[in-house]
């Protein structure tokens, strides 16, 4: 068997292409489980290229394991960068003015409030007054009109 | 008569369907050839046959495939030149 536990390989298909693993586990017919400097990935026979060296490796290694062996052959395999976690936004802050704007308008609702409620019963006053007279006006209208239809 | 730049082939023909109903033919620029493997000369897929300012507008990885040799070479003349040097 070329594709033992152990082969060192390189990659010749995909974006690990050029980039040299070893195989870590045998799958199926075809497929090998392989680690390195690629991603730890099932693959198949025909993507690899076998190369000369053999690292003594237990089925199914650890990617520890692997990194430790390859440092032996004069390979570094770089560790993984975890993405940094993107920080606070500077947030927006307002200008101070618009702070006493806000307030203002506060103090003028009420006020508007107020205008309108004394206005409110300016017209109710008013209403009352001339609601009486107007009433006795609609009565006078009403049977002239009923007369007429008839 | 049509203006006689519009004689020559340099410009593509379009039929475009007007907002009235009518077919108008209007020209357009025609596209870039296809991108070939520089060994084998094949028709390399997974790049976009597009102008400049269309393909300027495209994200990188849609521009080639993501591989040693992406864009230049085909899959199967990549392998073989890994292959070529890895050997010797
Ligand atoms: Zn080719």
């Amino acid at each position: 068997m070329i594709f033992e536990v152990g082969r060192v390989c390189v990659k010749l298909a995909g974006r690990d292409a050029g980039q040299r693993c070893v195989v870590v586990d045998l799958l199926e017919d075809n497929y090998v489980l392989i680690d390195g400097l690629t991603r730890r990935r099932k693959c198949n026979v025909h993507h690899l290229e076998p190369l000369g060296e053999v690292i003594k490796l237990k089925k199914g290694a650890s990617h520890s394991d692997v990194s430790k062996e390859f440092k032996k052959l004069g390979i570094d395999i770089p560790k993984k960068v975890k993405a940094k976690k993107a920080g606070e936004r500077p947030k927006k802050v307002r200008k101070v003015k618009v702070k006493p704007a806000k307030e203002e308008v506060k103090k003028k609702k009420p006020k508007k409030e107020s205008i309108i409620a004394t206005a409110k019963k300016e017209l109710e006053k008013k209403v009352a007054s001339v609601t009486a007279p107007k009433e006795e006006v609609k009565k006078k209208v009403s049977p002239k009109k009923k007369t007429s239809k008839k | 008569m049509v203006r006689g730049m519009f004689k020559s082939r340099t410009l593509r023909r379009v039929f475009r369907k007007t907002p009235g109903g009518r077919n108008t033919l209007t020209y357009r620029k025609r596209k870039p050839k296809n991108h070939v493997c520089s060994e084998c000369k094949k028709v390399l897929p997974g790049v976009p046959r597009e102008r400049p300012y269309k393909m300027m507008t495209l994200a990188k990885t849609h521009k080639r495939p993501e591989r040693p040799y992406g864009g230049v070479l085909c899959s199967s003349c990549s392998r073989e030149k890994i292959r070529k040097q890895v050997r010797t």
